[in-house]
């Protein structure tokens, strides 16, 4: 990474002095990244998923291209993901910086999907929508003249997931409390406190339900190796929160559960010392193992531990155990972070390219009794956002959704893939080159598994305009069964949620 | 944190001979209409690390802005810490990670690095007469 960092600061430097960088002089006119993005726009059309949302919000219904809505498929698809890069003419650095910007698609029979966007009124966006200029570090960027950070909720952008939760729907974020906003309308309420003494506490954006309805979740204090855990009950009130010791402080955004276990990947991008922006707290440590560790629902205090070659991960597709213990596990994983400590970067440049190494594949993980372990990858492309079919959270299932691309494609994702875990063979369709992919989320219509519909948008960067596609979970490579296209093109997001009408 | 008023007016006897200050305090941003504002007013760096306030004030909230008066002090470099005690038990209440879960606040609206402003930007220089500070909660 540090080769990359350094590169980054380099160009910046060459592009426009000294200006632009990180610190405490307020931005000359020429941030240099900001003139690096708008000079790339014309010529990069990907950029359109990197670019500002208007702060207000968007409106619109989308147009049918093919299809027609599948009966049963009523409900609203519920997306985040960031939106709001620059103020006062100075950019993000880092794509994970923007601020959460939750949209909704309202599918119902006979008539064309509705869509609206707003960005989540975190007291961060109240506060520099006011000012008119970024106040506060964001993850993994220091804008002119900010002005430090009271805690963690201080810079939370609410920017990366979705839930229902009794009727409530929560943004979510990574390092900090789940907001609150109102289904109907995306206006937003406030932090979502679940206890004494929780207010405040990190909210991971990857939740799982298990089948009874029960909710786990965790948060990462990676400066001093701990994690807090969360079990919720159906009905949104806390059943348990408490801090785990002994996690090593290697950044982890996503977990899996089994019937008796809390699953760990601790990839290789490790805590090294607290720096503002907190993405730089953050250093690539190969010398170390990955670690796995499974945590006992039951009782907290009682783990397994596993050692793993060094890598990084964003995303677990599922996991189940056996009865003897063993874990199998599969999840999008990489040889190294330098997607999220290069990459990230440049995209917000106006620069994409490809590290063959950084991309992530679709692995498979068994965790035996007593440490051993085996891993394999699917080595027929690169895969992110593995979705499952939820109703098999936890339990033995043999299909992954995920979205999909092959080396050479810089701008990213274009084909909807299902993989069955079990033979590897894939079902594949890919969209035009000129589109890029989101996550595919499975919404259940029939019993079995992976009977029913993926749901996902799409950036078309040719006719500039975000897409939604339906199509069936079980036949994938037939392609979509509907498709629409709004008037305007939304930033990419990250993860959905679907509420069923 | 609060001196006995006795020990206050020795040491301020002699910085009398040299002209006196005295500080007024405007906060606003109070987000929480009740409970009590907690301030203490440090003159060192090692006292501000070492949390040894050389005078407090706990004073009830009324409203979403709020006065405090400190003087009369030699003149010199002086730092606030502040926080909204909100359900009035005497403590800066946390959460599970150590992180404040009451509103607090540095003077010169200094902000921490996830841990409390440092003496050299929060400290501020009080001359002779009457000072104004401003501080908001956010």
């Amino acid at each position: 990474m540090f080769a990359n960092r350094r590169e980054m600061i380099a160009l910046m430097t060459a592009a426009g002095g000294m200006a632009g960088l990180p610190g405490p002089a307020r931005a000359e006119p020429g941030d240099p990244v900001f003139e690096a993005f708008e000079a790339a726009r014309p010529e990069q059309p990907w950029t359109l998923g990197y670019a500002d949302a208007p702060a207000a919000g968007l409106d619109g219904v989308a147009q049918r291209l093919t299809g027609r809505l599948p009966e049963g498929l009523e409900g609203v698809l519920y997306r985040n993901g960031p939106g709001r890069f620059s103020r006062e003419n100075w950019r993000y650095r880092h794509w994970f910086d923007g601020d959460g910007l939750v949209q909704s698609w309202h599918l119902e029979a006979g008539e064309a999907p509705v869509h609206a966007a707003r960005f989540v009124e975190t007291r961060k966006w109240r506060r520099e929508e006011a000012a008119g200029r970024f106040l506060v570090p964001a993850f993994g960027s220091a804008p002119p003249d900010e002005e430090g950070l009271s805690g963690p909720d201080g810079m939370n952008a609410a920017n990366t997931s979705v839930m229902m939760l009794d009727g409530d729907l929560l943004a979510l974020w990574e390092g900090g409390s789940a907001w609150q906003l109102d289904p109907d309308t995306l206006q937003s309420d406030g932090p979502r406190v679940w206890g004494d003494g929780l207010a405040g506490l990190p909210f991971s954006a990857h939740p799982k339900v298990d089948p009874d309805g029960t909710v786990w979740n965790f948060g990462q204090d990676a400066a001093r190796n701990a994690l807090v855990l969360w079990q919720i009950a159906p009905d949104g009130s806390l059943r348990r929160a408490d801090m785990v010791g002994d996690v090593p402080g290697g950044m982890i955004h996503d977990f899996a559960v089994t019937e008796r276990s809390l699953v760990f990947l601790v990839g290789n991008l490790r805590f090294e010392r607290m720096r503002l922006p907190y993405l730089e707290s953050f250093r690539w440590d190969g010398s170390r193992p990955m670690r796995a560790i499974a945590i006992d629902k039951a009782d907290w205090s009682q783990r397994r531990t596993w050692d793993l070659p060094p890598g990084f991960l964003f995303h677990v597709g599922g996991a189940w155990e056996r009865t003897d213990g063993t874990i199998c596990l599969d999840a999008a994983m990489s040889g190294d972070a330098r997607f999220a400590i290069g990459g990230a970067y440049d995209v917000m440049r106006g620069v994409a390219r490809e590290e063959t190494v950084s991309q992530a594949r679709l692995h498979r993980l068994v965790l035996y009794p007593g440490g051993r372990s085996e891993q394999s990858v699917f080595d027929d492309g690169y895969a992110e956002f593995p979705q499952v079919d939820m109703r098999l959270t936890g339990l033995e299932r043999r299909y992954t959704w995920h979205v999909g691309w092959q080396p050479g494609q810089i701008q990213g994702p274009t084909d909807i893939v299902r993989r069955d875990l079990v033979s590897g063979a894939t079902q594949r369709f890919s969209h035009d080159a000129d589109v890029i992919v989101e996550e595919p989320l499975f919404v259940p219509a029939g019993p079995a598994e992976g009977e029913g519909w993926l749901v996902h948008t799409a950036l078309n960067t040719r006719a500039a305009a975000t897409e939604l596609h339906v199509l069936d979970a079980r036949n994938v490579g037939d392609g979509p069964v509907a498709s629409w296209r709004l008037p305007y093109a939304c930033p990419l997001g990250f993860h959905g949620c679907w509420r069923p009408a | 944190m609060i001196l006995p008023a006795f020990i206050l007016s020795a040491v301020l006897s002699s910085a009398m001979a040299d002209g006196t200050a005295s500080i007024t305090v405007t906060v606003d941003g109070i987000e929480i209409g009740s409970g009590h504002l907690v301030v203490g007013l440090y003159d060192s760096a090692e006292g501000w690390d070492g949390e040894t306030a050389i005078d407090g004030r706990r004073v009830a909230v009324t409203g979403d802005v709020a006065e405090i008066e400190f003087g009369p002090l030699p003149a010199g470099r002086y730092g606030i810490k502040m926080y909204h005690d909100v359900d009035d038990d005497g403590q800066l209440d946390t959460n599970l990670m150590g992180i404040p879960s009451e509103p607090f606040a540095f003077s010169n609206n200094a902000m921490g690095r996830f841990g409390p402003a440092a003496w050299p930007d929060a400290s501020f220089a009080v001359d002779a007469g009457e000072n104004a500070h401003a501080m908001s909660f956010r």
